[in-house]
């Protein structure tokens, strides 16, 4: 499932995939990869990409 | 047990001095000057799945090598060459599978560079063939080389075509 909720708080702060890919120290493949839902990360990775964001977990990987 | 263990060592010292040079390229060849090449956390995962389908690919390669020699079947190359073989099909499957699930390139690799490697080692592996077409008398068929220099083509086609993609692939997620 698609993490809209992400690529719109990456849009939010007019970051493109590679530039949040390297805050986050990932590659832009994997940004891609999180946003189209086709893979889940870890919580490490969750939290990195929040603190990017600055958005909490729930804001972005909670699906109620 | 018979052989010519001097031909063994030359061949040993050859693939020694090989992974030095190899170690040494590496180093120059990525962005902080490290010998390990770094990866997120979904590259290692896809890399793990990537080693074992590779491991599959020998695994098979040699049992039908196995079979094939307890039925004794003559082959139109030396054996050793088809164990060299098996290891490039594996190669093959690890480059290939890595390439298409963007696991391929590390974080600190320096693309360009790569390149370059790749291309440089392609041409070091076909000389021995230019040589044999040149003076076909003097030399037998370079077939480590050959089948070297297939297998860095075949992974050099792959990783331009992937590149192509990707481009595309930003390009759409730019305007989108």
């Amino acid at each position: 499932m698609k993490n809209l909720k992400l690529k719109s708080a990456r849009a939010a702060k007019d970051l493109s995939q590679d530039e949040l890919a390297k805050i986050c120290g990932v590659s832009r493949q994997t940004i891609s990869a999180l946003e189209k839902g086709d893979y889940n990360p870890t919580i490490n990775l969750c939290i990195a990409i929040c603190k990017a964001l600055d958005k909490t977990l729930d804001e972005l990987f909670w699906d109620p | 047990m018979n052989g010519n263990i001097y031909k063994a060592a030359g061949l040993a010292v050859g693939i020694l001095v090989g992974l030095i040079i190899a170690a040494v390229l590496i180093v120059i060849a990525n962005k902080n000057r490290k010998f390990k090449t770094e990866y997120d956390e979904r590259q290692l995962k896809v890399r793990g799945d990537a080693y074992r389908y590779a491991f599959y690919t020998v695994v098979i390669w040699e049992a039908i090598l196995f079979i094939l020699a307890f039925g004794e079947f003559s082959f139109p190359v030396s054996a050793y060459i088809l164990h060299y073989a098996g290891i490039l099909a594996g190669v093959l499957v690890l480059s290939g599978y890595c390439i298409w699930k963007d696991a391929y390139w590390g974080l600190n690799n320096n693309r360009k560079r790569y390149g370059i490697i790749l291309v440089i080692a392609g041409l070091l592996n076909a000389l021995p063939l230019i040589s044999l077409l040149t003076s076909p008398q003097n030399s037998d068929f370079p077939y480590i080389n050959v089948l070297t220099c297939v297998m860095l083509v075949a992974v050099g086609i792959e990783l331009l075509i992937k590149h192509m993609i990707d481009k595309r692939a930003e390009a759409a997620e730019d305007e989108a």
